[in-house]
């Protein structure tokens, strides 16, 4: 785990959002356990007080849960699972099309070149299994 | 908590503190920040009692300090406070020996967490190794609060990577810890509090987390707007 | 208490490398000392005796018998003691400094033990009267093996033989060496009293530092001045009432209340006013 976190965003924003990233690309798995609260902010080199409050934010937003004093986990719920995999997907999208938008081209031309860009990313990625 | 309160000290005609103020939690880093001058380290020394002052209070606890406070609050000078002819060994038997607050599984696990050889004379480690059996010797003390005066400053990255590690872990654990340094962007994100320093007096206190949250800035943000306004 | 006896036992463990090459130093300097003056006396003997055909008796007459004193009196015994002295009275200032100078600054450690700060004062001081006594011991017991050393290198004829207890009861070794008990509570309560005064002298500048080099020039001057007042008093009253058992009294008395001031004062000086 090697996050760089900026300096201007609080650190537990960003922690949240990491946690996030790994949900959607499915890192973390549904139901797998999770650093304790120690265990992360040793290995994000973070203040032991920030770790607590991302894990709490994240167990208030349903996106950890924890058992009494067993080690905090990644929730199974579907829903909330889906939902986070969609938030960081339109969170890209409103980037992309707002920068995209600013330079005025039309969506038809765009959606050209995404699936373009797509295909030759595939095409690299076996390329470099070959 | 630490309470420090109007501090004013002064070297001959030179005033150093011209009341300074600022309170450290248990549980919580707060650090001391000051680019440039003296000051720092004489808070600290004043916390302790080993610096008397011309004005003001500090507490521990609600106390003012006294000889057992020294089980409850230990100070971590930016230079070794032993021997140099002792190894360390010994001078881990010496702080057994005088402190009821000595944890010798702690000191032993620091001891391997720092890769250090307790055989070893203390004038014979290379400057790094020196700063860690400082910081084993105060951190092997089960005490409330941690004070230390520049603890990354003058070593390798590598030992100062091992130390600002200490910070993260359980040997910090729920301790108050006070420290100082005048170079603040190794450890952006290790600190609760902020207190900025100069000229002898305290120019702002902030919790980092929240001038990040609610301001946007970084810590160098505030310190720019504070030194260079 | 126990923080005391420990603070005792590691201010003598560090300075121990020293004393034991000044312990060294005294035995075999004395000893080889004993066995030098013994011969040359001999050689001087012989020389006189056979070559220049002195009786035994005009050799003696001249020359006067080898006695102890004779090597008491050189510089082979009293070097030494001095040595020694010098060398004590040097580290009753190093015991202080040597906390504060260097990279080091052990002062830090010493004053944040969670003990009474007066204990570590109190340690200093008792380790220098201890190792005070220690090397007076060590005189004492070189003293008989030096006697007999000489017995065994003088023929019985060239000597006139003294007692250790006339050796101690000479000149400045009965000092070092007090005869009664009381004589040694006396004594060495004085050392203890002057260790004291100038221990919190180099309080005062460790506390105030230039300024109290000052102070401290001044607390050692008024200590003086106290214990002296019974001898100034006779100085300008042209009468002195005091019997000398009364003036010892008077003494012992200024004595207690020099030594209390003392510790007073240094146990306020390292609680309130010493800086690192």
């Amino acid at each position: 785990m090697n996050v760089n976190f900026n300096k201007r965003d609080p650190v537990y924003v960003q922690v949240i959002r990491h946690f996030k990233e790994q949900i959607a690309t499915g890192v973390f798995e549904p139901g797998q356990e999770i650093p304790s609260r120690r265990e992360l902010a040793n290995r994000l080199k973070i203040n032991p007080n920030t770790a607590q409050r991302a894990y709490k934010e994240m167990e208030e937003a349903g996106l950890i849960t924890t058992e009494r004093n067993l080690p905090s986990k990644i929730t199974r719920d579907e829903h909330v699972l889906k939902s986070v995999r969609k938030e960081l997907i339109m969170e890209a999208v409103d980037d992309f099309v707002r920068s995209v938008q600013s330079i005025n081209v039309p969506v038809d031309e765009v959606l050209e070149l995404v699936q373009e860009k797509y295909k030759d990313k595939r095409d690299d990625k076996g390329a470099k299994y070959d | 908590m630490i309470e420090v309160n109007e501090i004013q000290k002064k070297f001959g005609r030179k005033k150093v503190l011209k009341g300074v103020s600022f309170t450290a939690e248990k549980g919580e880093i707060t650090c001391v920040i000051g680019i440039n001058g003296v000051g720092k380290t004489t808070i600290l020394n004043a916390i302790m009692n080993l610096t008397p002052l011309n004005g003001g209070q500090i507490l521990v606890n609600g106390e003012t300090i006294n000889k057992h406070s020294y089980e409850k609050i230990t100070f971590i000078p930016d230079a070794i406070i032993m021997q140099p002819s002792m190894t360390i060994a010994e001078a881990m038997e010496f702080m057994a020996d005088f402190y009821d607050s000595w944890n010798q599984e702690r000191a032993t696990e620091l001891l391997d967490f720092f890769k250090l050889q307790e055989s070893e004379k203390i004038n014979h480690l290379s400057k790094g190794n020196r700063a860690k059996v400082n910081l084993l010797l105060g951190l092997a003390l089960d005490v409330d609060y941690l004070l230390m005066d520049e603890p990354f400053s003058g070593i390798d990255i590598f030992s100062r990577e091992q130390i600002a590690d200490v910070f993260t872990s359980h040997l910090v654990e729920d301790r108050g810890v006070l420290i100082t340094t005048h170079e603040i962007n190794d450890i952006e994100h290790l600190i609760d509090k902020a207190v900025l320093l100069d000229n002898g007096k305290v120019l702002k206190q902030f919790d980092s987390e929240e001038v990040r949250e609610t301001e946007g800035k970084s810590i160098v943000d505030v310190m720019r707007e504070v030194y260079q306004p | 208490m126990n923080r005391f006896v420990k603070l005792l036992n590691f201010e003598l463990s560090r300075f121990m490398k020293i004393y034991l090459v000044l312990i060294a130093l005294t035995i075999i300097v004395q000893v080889v000392g004993v066995i030098v003056t013994a011969n040359s006396y001999m050689a001087e003997a012989n020389k006189m005796i056979y070559e220049e055909g002195l009786s035994q008796a005009q050799f003696i007459q001249q020359y006067r018998s080898m006695s102890f004193l004779r090597f008491a009196r050189s510089l082979w015994f009293m070097g030494p003691i001095a040595v020694c002295a010098a060398a004590l009275l040097f580290y009753i200032f190093m015991i202080w400094y040597r906390d504060w100078f260097g990279k080091n600054t052990f002062i830090y450690r010493l004053l944040m033990l969670p003990t009474a700060r007066i204990n570590v004062y109190l340690a200093k001081a008792a380790s220098i009267v201890l190792m005070v006594l220690g090397l007076v011991s060590v005189q004492l017991i070189i003293l008989p093996l030096e006697n007999s050393v000489l017995k065994w290198l003088v023929p019985i004829d060239f000597r006139s033989d003294m007692t250790v207890e006339q050796v101690v009861g000479w000149d400045y070794l009965s000092i070092l060496i007090p005869q009664t008990f009381t004589e040694f509570i006396l004594y060495y309560g004085a050392g203890f009293m002057a260790v004291s005064v100038l221990f919190t002298a180099i309080l005062f500048e460790r506390s105030f530092k230039w300024k109290g080099i000052l102070l401290g020039i001044g607390f050692v001057a008024i200590s003086g001045v106290i214990m002296l007042s019974p001898l100034l008093a006779t100085v300008f009253m042209d009468h002195y009432y005091l019997y000398p058992l009364e003036t010892l009294g008077l003494e012992v008395v200024l004595g207690l209340l020099v030594t209390a001031v003392s510790l007073w004062m240094g146990h306020y000086l390292l609680t309130k006013k010493i800086t690192v």
